[in-house]
């Protein structure tokens, strides 16, 4: 009877456990390297220049438009994605999307404080480049690329911000 | 009498338990990592991405070290 189990199962009981282990680490080793291999594919994405995004250039104010210190609202790249434009107390002009990135309110300048302001839950953003100052925002304002082509202001294209730390 | 193929295995067993803990530790560790950056560059931070991936390949170099061990234990009986 022993002869016919040791035949029909020739493999040790502790034998077979061990190889089974062996296997187990194996595959574990084998997730291992797809976890290795996906941390470093987003280490790789993360470093892709994928933050600025050209549109079709378009004419959106006048210089005379414009005092230091003043606002104006536009429309950019899509009639429904609305910006601002700024032209800060130095006469240099910046633009960003209007839409507070905390709940889609739109903010507004506030030129004896210098920064964008979201009245709906006291959000603030930095006019020199979007960042968060205080408030539930969780990401900066995306920047809006501007050219100057002679008296006109240009849009041409979005800048999204890095979240800050 | 024993077998001593099979006394061999049984003095090994504790070390490769040993192992595999380890191993499973690390993994987990890598695990760990991978899902917080992955919810960190979805909420655009990306500060994190680079130490994290070197960090786990760190790791998985020690998990294969510490797999060619133990084929180099088999391999000696």
């Amino acid at each position: 009877m022993d002869t016919h189990v040791n035949q029909d199962f020739p493999i040790d009981w502790e034998e077979d456990h061990y190889v089974s282990r062996r296997e187990f680490f194996k595959f574990m080793t084998l997730a291992s390297g797809g976890l290795a291999v996906g941390s470093v594919a987003m280490a790789a994405w993360s470093k892709l220049p994928r933050n600025e995004r050209t549109f079709e250039p378009s004419s959106i104010a006048m210089r005379t438009d414009l005092q230091p210190g003043k606002a104006l609202a536009f429309s950019y790249p899509r009639p429904k994605d609305l910006c601002i434009l700024v032209q800060k107390p130095d006469g240099s002009y910046v633009a960003y999307s209007r839409r507070c990135t905390h709940l889609s309110c739109p903010v507004d300048y506030q030129p004896d404080k210098d920064r964008l302001f979201c009245p709906c839950h006291n959000g603030a953003f930095s006019i020199e480049d979007g960042h968060v100052l205080q408030g539930p925002p969780p990401h900066p304002l995306p920047q809006i690329m501007l050219e100057i082509r002679g008296d006109e202001i240009w849009a041409v294209g979005v800048k999204a911000g890095e979240a800050s730390a | 009498m024993k077998d001593p193929r099979a006394m061999r295995r049984r003095q090994k067993s504790p070390v490769f338990v040993a192992l595999l803990l380890f191993n499973l530790v690390l993994v987990l560790i890598q695990l760990w990592l991978f899902v917080s950056v992955l919810e960190d560059i979805l909420a655009s931070h990306f500060a994190m991405a680079i130490p994290a991936a070197v960090t786990s390949a760190v790791i998985l170099t020690v998990n294969i070290w510490m797999l060619r061990g133990i084929d180099r234990m088999d391999a000696n009986g």
